[in-house]
């Protein structure tokens, strides 16, 4: 994709302004969301506290089926709101982008692999964290070295592995789904009349998808940070 | 994009990563004060209180149970006073009235007896009055033949007078 950013130079440090402001504005849609629905909360859950309570129902069922022992409980916090979080990003830029001057302000944030590799860290330090405040520090690091010492290399590999693959699934494939929103674009430009119409319902079909990719992507990061956060916890 | 990643390596990724690590965490803050803490709280008491709905209904429906047995055997046990009272009753009116029967012959007997042992007694009394009354007139006839020495017109005046003073005490 051919997009021009701009970027702001802030204390060392180069913020790009359209990613930055799109995860603004997802987590600002997230709180909305979860603020709207949890306006009366009482024993009988009326409608919104309804639809609230089956997410939070879902994601809970996320992180109990990597952690059925009920140890997950204090993640279900996290998986509830990284997978609203994640979901809304994905669905963010098929709603809208906003692009002035040629210069792109808005679109899905995690079609950037920095925002994905931001989130990864996110899952990957908490695992590790609660791996150190469970075992020690001496027993988290002997357990790279578990069940038998040569796997010590490819454990350590791994956790470079985890946190690549975990980014860069979500970045390729929301990433990959703008690209050929683009280039159904592009066609429905090329040619006037015919391939715009021709265009419609491949653009139909394509968004519809990238509804579904969006949703299973933020499933599939979610389950994949609460086994990987679940798998530093157990001994070996 | 490639080339922004290798580019912007040191400058570019630490920016935006810290951008969505404040971000994030704000969030998930945010989240857990306005609606994750009520919400989970809520369901933990509605989950609470429907275990303790079910618990409660199970103990009921065993009381109403215990209840249930307990009236029933009240139930049997009242049937079965009931028919020992009337048996008794029964028996009691059947003894009554075998006494009063027996008190009636009794008494019906008594009376017969007084009756006959009256009769008996007017029966001497009067056999008793007429021998002395017989013995009375036969001592006046003797008295009478003997005072007067007899022939024939003598003996039909005295049977007459006899008769007379007969008849006349029979009028008196």
């Amino acid at each position: 994709m051919d997009d021009k950013y701009k970027f702001i130079d802030f204390l060392g440090l180069r913020f790009n302004v359209a990613n930055d402001l799109s995860v603004l504005i997802s987590a600002i849609l997230v709180f909305i969301l979860v603020f709207a629905l949890s306006r009366k909360i009482t024993m009988r859950p009326g409608k919104a506290q309804n639809v609230l309570e089956w997410m939070i129902d879902f994601t809970n069922g996320i992180v109990k089926s990597a952690m059925p022992d009920g140890s997950g409980r204090r993640f279900n916090l996290y998986a509830f709101v990284l997978f609203l979080f994640i979901f809304v990003s994905n669905q963010l830029g098929l709603i809208f982008q906003v692009k002035v001057d040629g210069f792109t302000y808005v679109k899905s944030p995690t079609t950037n692999p920095l925002i994905t590799m931001g989130l990864a860290t996110v899952s990957l330090l908490l695992s590790h964290y609660y791996a150190v405040k469970k075992f020690g520090f001496g027993n988290y690091l002997g357990n790279y070295a578990r069940p038998v010492s040569f796997l010590l290399p490819i454990n350590l590999l791994e956790e470079f592995t985890n946190f690549l693959t975990l980014s860069l699934r979500l970045y390729g494939n929301i990433f990959a789904g703008e690209v050929l929103l683009g280039l159904i674009g592009t066609v429905a430009k090329s040619f006037g009349a015919v391939t715009f119409i021709a265009a419609i319902p491949l653009a139909m079909v394509w968004q519809g998808f990238s509804v579904f990719i969006g949703a299973i992507q933020a499933y599939v990061f979610t389950t994949l940070s609460m086994v990987y956060i679940s798998r530093k916890l157990e001994k070996e | 994009m490639a080339g922004l990643l290798v580019l912007g390596a040191g400058k570019i990724a630490l920016g935006d990563m810290l951008f969505i690590l404040v971000s994030f965490i704000i969030l998930a803050l945010a989240v857990k004060h306005f609606a994750w803490g009520p919400v989970t709280k809520m369901m933990d008491a509605r989950s609470e209180k429907i275990t303790g709905d079910l618990d409660y209904a199970d103990q009921e429906r065993a009381r109403a149970k215990k209840l249930a047995t307990e009236r029933e055997n009240a139930l049997k046990n009242s049937r079965a006073e009931a028919v020992g009272i009337v048996n008794k009753a029964k028996e009691s009116g059947e003894t009554q009235k075998k006494s009063i029967l027996s008190d009636a012959h009794s008494e019906a007997e008594e009376v017969r007896q007084r009756a006959r042992s009256d009769a008996q007694k007017a029966k001497q009394d009067a056999m008793a009055g007429a021998q002395k009354d017989i013995a009375n007139l036969s001592l006046e006839i003797a008295s009478k033949v003997i005072s007067k020495e007899l022939n024939a017109d003598d003996q039909k005046s005295l049977i007459d007078s006899y008769i007379k003073e007969l008849t006349v005490n029979e009028s008196k």
